[in-house]
């Protein structure tokens, strides 16, 4: 008798489906995170620290480790502002 | 209250280009980032012990910004020393350290084996301890622990 091998299909998109989901969301998050694995349990202290990575050199998961700042630190800090009032 | 909001997040963000008047002396900022910071945080806390708790109990009388500046100045160039020193004497063993930090969520507790081999270059060539400041009595510390309870998942 021969093997229903038509009756397998969906099994095998399933198993495709889910693959190729889970690989392109981990492809996704690992280009945003410049290839590294993502942040998480993120805090105040590790946002304000990954902002600062951000104005020493341009991304957020971006890392030096020179003891001096390039000159441009110095003056490009951006400050959160609500408006208030009218 | 202090809540650290995203810049990103404000409606109309604010930018200052102006630099500091001239009456502030000048420092040059670290230009270290967070990783590589949080490998040689407990050497910076060794190093320059004295100049921080300095700027601590300053900050602990008024936390207005302007009233330390003097302060924050000698904290910022005594980290500048220390990274120097690092670079010219383990910068492999450090690159290496910080590096593992920032594919673990830079979280100490799976990036012992560098650690380890950059605590032996810092007290060979700098004369430097890592000690946690508050743990337990009588037993060993956390970094020095050979077979630890918590490990990291298996990737």
């Amino acid at each position: 008798m021969p093997v229903p091998w038509e009756a397998l299909i969906p099994f095998g998109l399933l198993t495709t489906m889910f693959a190729a989901g889970g690989t392109l969301l981990n492809v996704s998050k690992r280009a945003q995170n410049q290839g590294k694995p993502i942040r998480y349990h993120i805090d105040s202290w590790d946002e304000m620290m990954m902002d600062r990575d951000k104005r020493l050199t341009g991304h957020l998961r971006g890392q030096a480790a020179e003891p001096v700042a390039p000159e441009t630190f110095a003056t490009n800090s951006v400050w959160y502002t609500e408006r208030v009032g009218q | 209250m202090s809540v650290y909001h995203k810049p990103d997040s404000a409606a109309h963000p604010y930018k200052d280009p102006a630099p500091l008047p001239a009456s502030v002396p000048q420092v040059q900022e670290l230009g270290t980032t967070s990783a590589p910071l949080k490998s040689a945080a407990f050497f910076i806390g060794a190093y320059c012990k004295d100049y921080n708790d300095d700027f601590m109990l300053c900050k602990g009388e008024n936390r207005d910004p302007a009233h330390c500046l003097k302060e924050g100045r000698r904290v910022t160039r005594c980290a500048q020393d220390l990274i120097t020193k690092m670079r010219e004497n383990c910068l492999q063993e450090f690159d290496k350290h910080w590096n593992c930090l920032e594919l673990h969520n830079q979280e100490y507790n799976h990036c012992r084996k560098p650690e380890r081999a950059l605590n032996k270059c810092m007290f060979e060539k700098l004369g430097l301890i890592k000690t946690i400041p508050g743990s337990p009595e009588g037993k060993t510390p956390i970094h020095e622990v050979k077979n630890p309870v918590y490990t990291g998942v298996q990737k």
